[in-house]
This record gives structure tokens, sequence and C-alpha cells, in this order.
């Protein structure tokens, strides 16, 4: 795994990874969001054959991420299952058991619809709407932050962030990215099953752009 | 049997003397082929009585097989199915058949069944089938998807394919010949001493032979042509502007030439007006009707886009002759004449010859009279084109129309379909299908590997895994899920358009369709142009656009994808050998000598290549550096092109270049010099490892993405929206370049995903033309120059273009390279 960048808010520590994760030191805690766990089963339940192998290496990149950085607690920023239940809810369950000591916070986003007992079986904490730890909030969609408070920043998720480059020669790429604006930073989708949602930057933000195993500053 | 002495032929003959009618001898000729069970293709011009030459021959079999009852007994079963392939056409075939029927005293019926046939009369043609059926490959195909299809067909003598030189080079052709399979087998197991026919109608096409090999295959015999030898004259005049302009400019000159055509309409009682793209209709009858308002109400729009209803009453009108102009793309191209059409007008490239005679053929339909037709350029260069047509129609040269091979996509949705009704068995399905030419050449393990799709959905066995679709249940495959047929039976079919929304009127009323891009990028209050009016939109509402009528002078046209056509190889082929002319022709070669003052420009910056050269163009700008190609082999032969000499010369050094391209040439455009030269040209044109090149340049990615929304449609990955479920199928929505990621990144040995470049090799690239292109450049000078400005030849490329992008460097340098884009 390539070095993750180093990245400073609130005085606080925060390692990007290009697993599209933050590793944030000063809480031992990984943030991550729009995991969209299940997505694949639910479209082959359906009848529509969509590689399985997705979500496979979505689970194995979330446990290299807990092998190497060894966190206490997973944030996770809303649409962590994709859906309703189905079977592939069953194989993240044996993954958690094996990792019963990591806590596990989720924001509740507008695509996770299971049943209460479930996340209670997985020992999954369910926050409605908004989590604060430290300066930071976690809220998913950035569109209904609660109003400002002072030397607070908060952390969304569920617009699937992409920049576009564009160079001479009329050339142009589209990555997943990174995105700090002055009051809240959106996360990229963790899922290997979601598209791009184009941002446009405001000014002093700063963006980094996923590109392959690197981790690139933009802005 | 001879013909003429059946009762049959008497019958028929002496209904038509009535009528102060002969038959044709091609007419006859096809009656006797029907009559003695055999199979064939009809070659016939529209307008000299094709359909009579099929209809009229199944009629004087069964007279000849009821001589006693014809009159008095209904059959009550199908007898003559009739595959059309627009539905505009049905009314008219039908309604000329129930004349003949009642005239003659035969109590047939005719039905007919489309996307627009109503439930209840579909469950009236299964309680009680009419004799006829005009049908669409698309409604084939539902009727194999119900339950107890088999019975609908057991008294089944004689299928007719008609215009099936439009259907061949299609998906729809497959969906056509996979019908045809199934129907063959199926009456060889009812009734295996009854023949039964196949018997298509085409217009002239340079494959005839190979078209009624393709339709006849599952019949596993020999089929006749029968020719109608009808001359046809055509006579092309083109408009010239006052003064040639020497950078043209796509689009437009055409709209400038919009005074020189008035008089023309005025003059004819029906004038035609061919434009290539639904965005320019909408901009040309706009223009009309500024400059000749007195026209206003006898002049009207016919695209694709345009409410059915209003097509129709278009439609109507045509054959009332009570309109003076029809402003049209290619939804007219096909069906039915309409007499009093006595001009055609055509704006800009037809891209082809047997495009172009088709469009001239819509008018003048007297046998024997000349069709008459205008060509107005919309950019100068496009004049060479005309040149080129005219030598085009003196030889006769008329493309060919290349039948899609193994498109794993409609045959995954077909065996869905058997699944839904009766279900299949692998033994006789496979049989069967390999029958058909399109899967001829599909191996055993393929075969396998379309029944693992299908019941697997890919790898089977997998862990946590709940795929479920189609299932082997006592040997035989079945979809069990009552919601996956519902949803199956809703996408039947190989045509997918983009996502669409209804345009109403807030106070009621619908206007049309339009693509939902294309809307989505609009804003409340904004004004656009459908239909040939100008309107506010207002809001998007449950998948309809409400709009109010707007009076504002300017408004957007949407520009809609597709129509695009390339320049076929005839007609590329006809440009270069015209080009010899350049500056040479004299007045009587009106439109080269008319480009004069171009040519004469391009031979002082540049040259114009002859007929054994190749033109390559190196010019510096601001933008960059460009390097100008011109084989004049069509924009997706350039497309293709253009990525393998980007790939080549960017093993040479690192480089990155984007890419434009039209019918003429292409463009490369980089930001650093680039390294061609006399010492590397020929190696950089050569056929040597032209596959393993085509495969990496990064180009056919990108180009199979784009095929790859097609396949997902009809492949059953990916559902086009559908009223009502909308919201409850959102979990299930994903876009067809997500799906295309994922597979790429996941399960790149997919079967859709390798048809999709194989697609792309076939049809984008179509390598044949591709390796044929370079193998001539091998055999011509390559003329390499360095211009100091842009050139005529190179300005359209440069302003009015596509681009794509190759790059050898690495993603992390180019991005570095790159500025941030900020988005509006």
């Amino acid at each position: 795994m390539k070095a993750p960048h180093s990245f400073t808010l609130f005085g606080q520590q925060l390692w990007l990874t290009p697993m599209k994760a933050i590793y944030w030191e000063d809480q031992s805690a990984l943030i991550l969001s729009d995991l969209h766990f299940g997505k694949t089963g639910h479209f082959r339940k359906s009848g529509i054959g969509v590689p399985q192998e997705v979500f496979k290496q979505d689970l194995q990149r979330l446990f290299h991420l807990v092998q190497y950085y060894k966190p206490k607690e997973l944030i996770i920023v809303g649409d962590f299952f994709h859906s309703s239940y189905n079977l592939e809810s069953d194989w993240f369950a044996r993954w958690r058991k094996d990792h019963a000591d990591l806590a596990i916070t989720l924001v509740r986003g507008n695509h996770d619809i299971l049943q209460a007992s479930w996340y209670e079986e997985q020992a999954i904490h369910v926050q409605q709407g908004m989590y604060a730890r430290g300066p930071f909030r976690f809220v998913h969609d950035p569109e209904e932050l609660p109003e400002a408070e002072n030397d607070t920043y908060t952390f969304s998720g569920h617009l699937h962030p992409g920049v576009l480059l564009s160079g001479s020669g009329k050339q142009s790429l589209r990555l997943p990215c990174f995105y700090f604006g002055k009051a809240k930073a959106i996360l990229p989708a963790f899922s290997g099953f979601s598209g791009l949602a184009l941002v446009s930057p405001e000014a002093g933000a700063s963006v980094f752009a996923i590109a392959g195993q690197e981790i690139i500053p933009i802005q | 049997m001879k013909l003429r002495q059946t009762i049959g032929y008497q019958v028929i003959r002496d209904w038509l003397a009535e009528n102060n009618r002969t038959p044709f001898a091609y007419q006859e000729e096809a009656w006797q082929l029907i009559l003695s069970g055999s199979s064939g293709l009809v070659n016939a011009p529209t307008g000299y009585g094709k359909t009579f030459s099929v209809f009229l021959g199944a009629l004087i079999q069964y007279i000849n097989e009821h001589p006693d009852t014809f009159r008095s007994k209904r059959p009550q079963a199908l007898q003559l199915l009739w595959i059309s392939p627009l539905r505009a056409l049905a009314k008219d075939i039908g309604r000329a058949m129930e004349e003949a029927l009642l005239a003659l005293g035969i109590p047939w019926t005719v039905g007919i069944r489309n996307g627009d046939t109503p439930t209840s009369e579909r469950q009236k043609q299964k309680r009680k089938s009419p004799e006829i059926l005009i049908i669409t490959p698309e409604s084939l195909h539902l009727v194999l998807a119900q339950k107890g299809y088999p019975d609908f067909f057991n008294s089944l003598r004689l299928v007719a394919v008609d215009e099936w030189h439009e259907l061949i080079g299609s998906k729809r052709g497959v969906l056509v010949e996979l019908a045809m399979c199934r129907i063959a087998a199926l009456r060889k197991e009812q009734e295996p001493e009854l023949s039964f026919s196949i018997i298509g109608i085409s217009a002239t096409i340079g494959n005839l032979e190979q078209a009624m090999e393709v339709l006849l295959s599952p019949l596993q015999e020999e089929g006749r042509i029968v020719r109608a030898t009808l001359p046809k004259q055509t006579e092309l005049i083109s408009i010239l502007p006052d003064e040639i302009e020497k950078y043209p400019w796509a689009g437009h000159l055409g709209l400038k030439l919009v005074e020189k055509i008035i008089p023309i309409i005025e003059a004819s009682t029906t004038t035609l007006l061919f434009i290539n793209t639904r965005g320019m209709s909408e901009r040309w009858y706009q223009t009309i009707l500024d400059v000749a308002p007195h026209l206003a109400g006898a002049i009207a729009l016919h695209h694709g886009s345009i409410e059915q209803e209003l097509r129709i009453w278009v439609e109507d009108a045509l054959h009332a002759g009570t309109l003076k102009c029809v402003v049209c793309t290619a939804s007219l191209d096909l069906g039915v004449d309409f007499r009093p059409v006595e001009t055609v007008i055509q704006v800009g490239s037809p891209k082809g010859v047997a495009r172009f005679l088709q469009r001239a053929g819509r008018s003048g339909h007297q046998p024997g009279a000349v069709s008459r037709i205008y060509f107005l350029p919309t950019h100068s260069l496009e004049l060479v084109e005309a040149a080129a047509l005219k030598a085009a129609m003196d030889k006769q040269l008329i493309e060919s129309r290349e039948p899609f091979l193994l498109c794993y996509d409609v045959l995954i949705q077909y065996l869905s379909t058997l699944a839904i009704s009766e279900g299949f068995t692998s033994e006789q399905a496979y049989h069967e299908v390999k029958s058909t030419f399109c899967f001829r050449e599909m191996t055993k393990a393929e075969w396998q590997q379309v029944l693992q799709f299908l019941v697997h959905g890919g790898q089977a066995l997998q862990q946590y895994d709940e795929y479920k679709k189609v299932e082997l249940i006592d040997g035989l495959y079945r979809i069990t899920s009552r919601r996956v047929a519902m949803r199956h039976r809703m996408h039947i079919g190989t045509i997918v358009s983009d996502a669409m929304l209804k345009v109403k009127f807030v106070s009621g009323g619908y206007i049309g369709v339009i693509e939902e891009w294309f809307i989505s990028k609009l804003e409340p209050g904004e004004v656009f142009t459908l239909a040939g009016r100008n309107l506010e939109l207002v809001m998007i509402k449950d998948m309809t656009v409400l709009v109010r009528k707007s009076t504002s002078k300017k408004s957007i046209v949407p520009s809609w994808m597709g129509g695009r056509m390339p320049l076929s190889a005839n007609l590329g082929q006809l440009l270069r050998q015209t080009l010899n002319e350049a500056g040479k022709a004299g007045p009587d070669n009106i439109e080269m000598y008319a480009l004069a003052p171009l040519f004469e420009l391009q031979n002082q910056l540049s040259q114009v290549p002859e007929e054994n050269e190749l033109l390559i163009e190196q010019i510096e700008t601001k933008d960059g550096f460009h390097l100008y190609v011109y084989p004049f082999e069509g924009r997706l032969v350039h497309e293709a092109m253009a990525a393998i000499l980007a790939y080549r010369i960017s093993k040479i050094q690192p480089i990155s270049f984007s890419f434009a391209m039209n019918d003429y040439g292409f463009e490369l455009l980089s930001d650093q010099p680039i390294p061609v030269d006399d010492t590397n040209v020929y190696e950089l044109f050569s056929t040597e490892n032209l596959f393993a090149d085509i495969q990496r340049s990064v180009n056919s990615t990108e180009m199979a993405k784009r095929k790859f929304r097609d396949i997902a449609v009809i492949g059953g990955l990916l559902f086009q929206g559908y009223p009502g479920e909308h919201k409850k199928a959102r979990h299930l929505q994903a876009s067809a370049s997500l799906l295309f990621k994922v597979f790429q990144e996941y399960e790149p040995d997919n079967l859709l995903m390798r048809q999709a470049y194989q697609e792309v090799f076939d049809q984008q690239m179509e390598e044949t033309r591709l390796r044929n292109m370079l193998e001539r450049i091998q055999q011509s000078r390559i003329i390499l120059r360095f211009p100091e400005k842009l050139t005529p030849f190179c300005f359209p490329i440069k302003v009015d273009s596509k681009r794509e992008q190759l790059s050898s460097e690495t993603l992390e340098d180019r991005v570095r390279k790159m500025q941030l884009q900020l988005l509006k």
C-alpha cells in the first residue's frame, strides 16, 4: 500500500488514503462513507448479473484498512448498506465476528433501511441525523447540515464527489476525490459500484484526487 | 404446378383485369415461387406492386388448395405473417390487402400488431386469429413470450419480410432471424408434409444474394431472387452558393441558402426537404417560416421526436397533397409512397449512395418518370460529394448492408423470451439458434456461457449469492418470477433510445418527447424548440416536462444524439476519384467548377490530393500542434485510425493527444511537436500488428463503453424506467457507464463485454475497411505538408468535431499537467 497523504485540519492529524477512507489519528478512527454494501446482491437477486466480485473486493479493502491502521472505531457517514436485506449482509456479518472489538458508528443515510435489530446484532451504533466527535461532526447529506456552530467542521458523503481535470489538447479525466471546503468536507464513495458527481470547488477549498494508487492534491 | 393453369391464378388475373391491370412479369415469377413451396427474395422498388407480388401469391396458393370453399369459409387461423419494420406502413398495407380481399370475396381478416395495438385488440387476435397479421419484429417476439404461442402458428404457410434491406444491417434483423428459426422448426414439427415459405422483400443493395442467405438460413434450403427489372431515372441538381466560402464550416452554409429553395418549393406540388439531424430540421423549419411566412400552414415538420398523432397527420396530408413542403429526417426514408411528392431536396451529405437514391425515389412515382433531387450543401466541400454521387448513379454503385454476427445480447433476450412462455431445452434451442446466419459460428462453449449467464449471472455457484433469473426445471429453462417476466416483456426489442421524457403543456396537450439529458441541462424559464414551437420550461414532474408557449425569439435547439451516419466506403472512394478533377474541371462539371477558388487556396497553402495520394498536413496554432490526415473513409474509420496512429506515435515518445474527425479526415492535437516525417510515415500507416494496436489504443475502451449501453439494455442488465415502477426500482438503477466500469474492472471477460469490443471492431472501427484503407495507403504516395495557417480542408475538422483522447503518459503525469476545470 502506498503511503497515505497527510492532512491537518482543526489541529487534527488526518491521513487520506487512495483506498477511499480517512484515518483520523487523534481518535484512532477510520472515516468512510457510501459503502453501499449488498448492492451487487440486490441487483443479482433481481436477475441483473453484475459481478459479485465488486462487493468481495470492497470488503477486502475494508479488511486491509482495518489491518493496517488498527482503528478503534469505524465512522461510516451513511449509505452503509445499499437496500433491504440480502445474503451479502450475512457475508459482512461473518467479517464482523472477526472484528468484534471494533466500534462501528453509522450515521444513517438515505439507503440505510435495514431493520433496527440487524444493526443491533452487528453491534453497529446507528446515529440519526448528526454524530459529533471532537471538533468534527458527521452528517450523511451535506444539504441537510444543521446550522453551523463555531469551531466545528462537518464531514459528509452522499454525493460521490469527483473532479473533472482538463489539460491542453482538450484532454479530460474524471476522478473521485476528497473535498475539504471551509466548513465541510465531502468524502468519496467507498463502494466500487458507484458513479461520480462532479463538484465545483469553492475558493479556498482543498481537493485531493484519487488517481489509481495515489492521492494527488489538485487545489 | 404451372401457375397460369391454376384456378387461383385465374381468379386473381380476372380481378386485376377488371381493374384494367395486368401483373408485372416479376410478380408472376414470385407467385410461381410461392406456389411451388419455395422461398426467396423479391427485389423491387417501392411503387411497383411489391406487396401484391407476395400477398396475392399467398391467396393463389390458398385458392388452389381450397378451390370450392375459398369464398365461403374462413380458416380462422393465421395463414400469412407479414413482418414490417415500420408501424406506419402497417396501416396502408393492411388497407390495400383488405380492399383486395373484399373485391375478391375472400373472407379473410387482416390484423395489425405493433406497439400501438391496444390490449383488447391483442386479446381478440389471440382468441380468434386473423388470417393475415402485419407485425413488427419486436411484437413478433412478444407473441413468442406468450404461453401457448405454438398454436398461434399452427396453420401458417408463408412469412413475408418487408423492407428486409432495412432490417438486415441491424439487430432488428437478428430478431427476425431468431423468430424465423423458431417458427420454421415449429412448422416442421406441426405439419411436416406442408410447405412453409419465407419471402423477403428488399430494395437493391450491394449484397442481395447474402441478404437472402441470411433470411433463409433457418430453412436450410436454397432460395431464388426474383428481380423487378424496372429502370428508374434519377437527376441530381446542386444548389450552388453565390460565392464559395474558402473556409467551409459545417452547418453554417446550409441555412444561408434558404432563399434559394423557396422558389423550388413554390414551383412544386409537394416538396420533401431531407435534413440529416432532428436538431437541424427544427432550425430549417423555423428559418423557412421566417423567410417565407406565406407558407405557414402549408409546411410541416416530421421527425422521430414528434408526437405520433402529428406525424400521422403529416403523412395523411402528404397523401392528400395538401402540404407544400415537409421538413423531415430519416423518419420519412421508409414507407409507402406519397404520390403527390414531386420534388426532393437533400440538405447536407446523404452519406451513402443507397440512401441518396432512396430519397430521390421519393419523387416521380409514375413508372418511367424521372426522380428529381436537389442537393443543398451545408459546407462548400460537400459539393464534391454531389459530383461523386452523380458518378455513383451512373455506375450503379450501391452499398451493401452487412448482417450482424454473434449478437449475444439479442440471443440472451430471445432465450429469456422463450423462458417466459413455454421454456426451452438446451439441445433444441442450440440446434435452432445455430441454424441462423447470425449464430452459425457460435461454439458449444459459447452457448454454455450464454446459459450460464442466464442461470447464474456470470460465474456459477458463488458464496452468499442469490442470483435468480432463468431456472432449469426438469430439463426446461424457465423464468418463474412474475416480476422478472413483466420487466422482460417491457424491454423486448433492440432499439435503445436515450431516456425520453414526454413534453406537455401545463394547460394539457401533448407535444412530443425529448431526451432527458438535454432537458436536464435547462433551467426553468429557459426556452427550447420542439416540433417547430418555442417552448418555455416550467417544470419537470413525474417523467413529464411541463412547458408553456413562448414568444421569445431566442431558443435552444436540442441536438439529438444518433443520426450521425458515417460516409460509406463507396462514396468515399468516389470522393477520392472526384478530387482528381479539382482545378481541372470545366463548366460542365458544375460542382467541381464552382469549387475552383477553394481548391486554388488549398493548393496554395498545401495540396489537393489525387486518388492515389494521401495528404498529411502539420500546422502549429495557439492550441498546440496539429496533424491532419485525409483518407476520406468516413467518421468511424477515421476515429479508429486516429486512435491507432496516436498510439503508434506515442510509442516513439511519451505524448498525449486529443483527436477529432469528420467524414473526410481526422486531426491529432498535442501540446508538443508530433514526430511524423518522411522516415516513419509509411511505418505509422502499416497493417502490421494492426489488431494488437487496435486493442492497445485506449480508444477502444471508450468506444466499447458507448456500444455497451445498447448491449446492456438489450441483454437485460439495464432498465429504462417505466411509468409507476420508477420509484420502487430506484435501488436497481445504475448508469450504463457505471455498469461498464464495474465489468471492465471486475469481470472483463463477461460475454456482453466481449461483445461490446467485438462490435467496436466490426462496426465502429470497421476493421476490414480499416485494413483495406491501410493497404491502399501503402500503395499510395504520402504527401507531407507544413502549411503556415489552416487550410480549407482542415478547417471543418477543427471547428466542428467531437474529440477523443489517447495518452502514453502515466495517469499521475497527466494529472499534473492539467488544470482543474471549474464547473459552471
